[in-house]
């Protein structure tokens, strides 16, 4: 246990007035593992990802996330994770380097203006640091997004169905990025509704189904068609 | 069970009487036992309904405030309940000081309104409970109750300071004749013993709307709430 | 961490504004509009004009910062950029310290640019009173911006958001606006400013215990 669980759920339901999202979610994910969570619409997977990012708090049940516990220490939870959801967060009016200028003061990063190139580098987006982010494409703005959820060294990156509105060569981007960060040994959790794409990525796969995880297992071997069956079974 | 429901019954029901027998008593007191005021004639009886109303009105805000901050604390939904209950009581009672005021000034004063310090408090009151019962109406549902929980803090803190402000503004009100400097009263014993009546009326009218209130919003809640599973108990 | 992230969001809203300059703009439009109304409403009686001014000044600049705080706070609508902020945030009150200094400084802003022009139209003596005046201007502006900043998070989850503020915020702002505008005045008469401690303590005490309730209970109105 310990330092080797990086995501730890018991017990975690959530309830919005009188509709619950989440109704007993256990979870246990190791370090550096990818996970894929999976699910029609009103599965509740922004929601247990919003839960994660600690953008909400659980009605019942405890989580940890690296050791910490998600709502007494929430601000030490939110130093080690990267969030990225379909909106990016970004502020139109100002260039990508003042964004992310913004976050890493915001977090405190060391070494900003170095960090900055760095990640506009991995993105891709260098050339157009200086460009007002409302001029962007919505794939640039979305490899923008990432820069922002990776800036300040996450140790887990939660994505809430990033390939929505990408085009063909944003979406290979990402993946390619995504391969990169897992064998950095970054967890990942992902909640995506594409069930083709990068189905070898995942070392984890959980299917979610009205707020419940209805299956949840190891993608090692499963390959498209079984995976099909498996959500097909599943996800009713 | 049934015996716990018909005691239950028996308290409301004998709540009900005993508001109503201390009505009628309060009516006869007012109308008949009272004597008639020298200097302001008839007119003066509607002090009694007025002076109770405010202090009923003061009296379902001050609950708002507690319930409000209970609410935050342990956030269990009878909580609001009480909170929402006492607040459009309380609306109900400042509403009937409002038109008592006037109907009393008019023969008096000669004015319908005056911008007197009780008064305007009353007013500025009226604004901020009702904007508080507008809130509720129109907030986005798991927030509501919060937002309102807050409003109901700052609005009762707010009343001291409304008042201070007013009270440098202008005065007109009828100096207090209940309870005079030096605590003699300023009422013949017969007037004082009228108003107590007539107050111990509207604070137990208060107290049995307040319960009725509570026990139709929490079923209210409840039914939502069941009927919400039921529906997607049904879709399974 | 909290005064970094406090002047980080400081500086990255003034940015923004400084790149449309929106918020500023409307708003000192807006207070002009309001003077120039009331005084075709009042008419052309000096003597009246000078009676009311300092309630009309009070109110154009109220109603100037209700439309700066609805701008203020959408700045952060767009693109949620309310909830990548809320996942950077330590103790989350640095937002609310952070948005109530940044909407004082635009209503700061607001009236040294429209405060000549006022005295001008509202044939008030403004220049001769500028540090009593700014005094009260000062406290007026804390008070209004607070409260101001609490509401606008709570309108912005509502469905009439551009009713909702107003509606909340004018009447608990009351006590405020009543010592804002008579200590105006007196000032404005002449009277010396012993005459307006009483008045002074008051919108003391309401910015104090204003923004420290604010500072408390933005937890839990900012959570989702």
């Amino acid at each position: 246990m310990g330092a080797e669980v990086m995501v730890h759920m018991e017990g975690v339901t959530k309830r919005f007035g009188k509709v619950f999202a989440l109704r007993g979610i256990d979870l246990q994910l190791g370090r550096g593992r990818f996970l894929g969570v999976f699910g029609p619409n009103g599965a509740g997977k922004t929601t247990l990802l919003k839960v994660l990012a600690t953008l909400t708090r659980p009605s019942t049940g405890t989580i940890t996330i690296a050791g910490y516990d998600i709502v007494r220490e929430a601000d030490k939870v939110r130093s080690t994770l990267g969030v990225l959801v379909h909106r990016t967060f970004l502020y139109g009016q100002l260039t990508a380097s003042e964004n992310l200028q913004f976050y890493g003061r915001m977090f405190g990063v060391k070494k900003l203006p170095e960090r900055i190139l760095e990640v506009l580098q991995i993105v891709g987006l260098e050339t157009h640091a200086r460009q007002l982010v409302r001029t962007y494409s919505r794939g640039m703005q979305q490899r923008l997004a990432i820069a922002r959820a990776i800036l300040h060294h996450p140790s887990l990156l939660l994505l809430d169905e990033p390939y929505t509105g990408l085009d063909q060569h944003a979406s290979t981007h990402l993946q390619e990025l995504l391969r990169q960060l897992h064998a950095a040994e970054c967890t990942i959790i992902m909640s995506t509704h594409d069930v083709q794409r990068g189905l070898e990525l995942y070392d984890d796969i959980a299917i979610q189904c009205r707020g419940k995880i209805v299956f949840y297992g190891s993608a090692a071997g499963i390959d498209l068609h079984a995976f099909e069956q498996l959500y097909a079974e599943h996800a009713r | 069970m049934q015996h716990g429901r018909r005691r239950q019954n028996f308290g409301r029901i004998s709540h009900q009487i005993a508001t109503y027998v201390v009505m009628v008593i309060a009516l006869w007191c007012i109308f008949i036992y009272a004597p008639t005021e020298e200097v302001q004639g008839i007119v003066q009886r509607i002090f009694y309904f007025h002076v109770s109303s405010a202090i009923t009105m003061f009296l379902a805000f001050c609950v708002v405030f507690v319930a409000s901050i209970a609410f935050l604390w342990k956030s269990t939904p009878w909580w609001d309940s009480v909170a929402l209950s006492a607040a459009e009581i309380g609306v109900m009672f400042c509403t009937l000081v409002l038109i008592t005021g006037p109907i009393w000034a008019r023969p008096i004063w000669g004015a319908w309104w005056s911008w007197d310090p009780t008064l305007t408090l009353t007013l500025v009151l009226w604004l901020i409970y009702v904007a508080y019962l507008m809130l509720r109406a129109d907030a986005h549902d798991p927030k509501r109750a919060r937002f309102a929980a807050v409003l109901g803090i700052i609005g009762f803190v707010d009343v001291p300071l409304i008042r201070w402000s007013v009270e440098k503004w202008r005065t007109l009100h009828p100096k207090p004749v209940v309870i005079q400097a030096g605590g003699t009263t300023g009422l013949p014993p017969s007037m004082m013993l009228t108003f107590l009546v007539c107050l111990a009326a509207f604070w137990l009218l208060f107290v049995y709307l307040l319960r009725e209130r509570v026990s139709l919003a929490q079923s209210r809640y409840d039914l939502e709430v069941l009927r919400h599973q039921f529906d997607t108990d049904l879709s399974k | 961490m909290f005064t970094r992230q406090v002047l980080a969001i400081l500086t990255k809203d003034l940015k923004v504004e400084w790149r449309t300059r929106e918020i500023f703009t409307s708003m000192v439009v807006f207070a002009m509009l309001v003077v120039v109304v009331f005084n075709f409403a009042i008419g052309a009686n000096p003597e009246l004009i000078q009676q009311v001014a300092p309630g009309v000044l009070w109110v154009a600049l109220l109603f100037a910062t209700v439309l700066g705080l609805q701008r203020a706070v959408q700045m952060e609508n767009e693109e949620d950029c309310l909830q990548g902020l809320l996942l950077t945030m330590g103790d989350r009150s640095a937002l609310f310290v952070a948005k109530t200094v940044a909407n004082m400084l635009y209503l700061f802003i607001v009236a040294a640019c429209t405060l000549p022009l006022f005295g001008i139209w509202l044939h008030m003596d403004i220049a001769s009173h500028l540090a009593p005046l700014s005094l009260i201007l000062m406290l007026g502006m804390l008070g209004f911006s607070a409260l101001g900043t609490l509401f606008s998070i709570i309108a912005l989850n509502t469905r009439a958001q551009a009713v909702m503020l107003p509606l909340l915020f004018l009447p608990v702002s009351v006590p405020l606006m009543i010592a804002s505008v008579y200590a105006t005045s007196k000032i404005v008469e002449g009277r010396g400013f012993a005459e307006i401690t009483d008045y002074l303590t008051l919108m003391t005490v309401f910015d104090i215990v204003f923004f420290v309730l604010a500072f408390l209970v933005f937890d839990y109105i900012i959570e989702e």
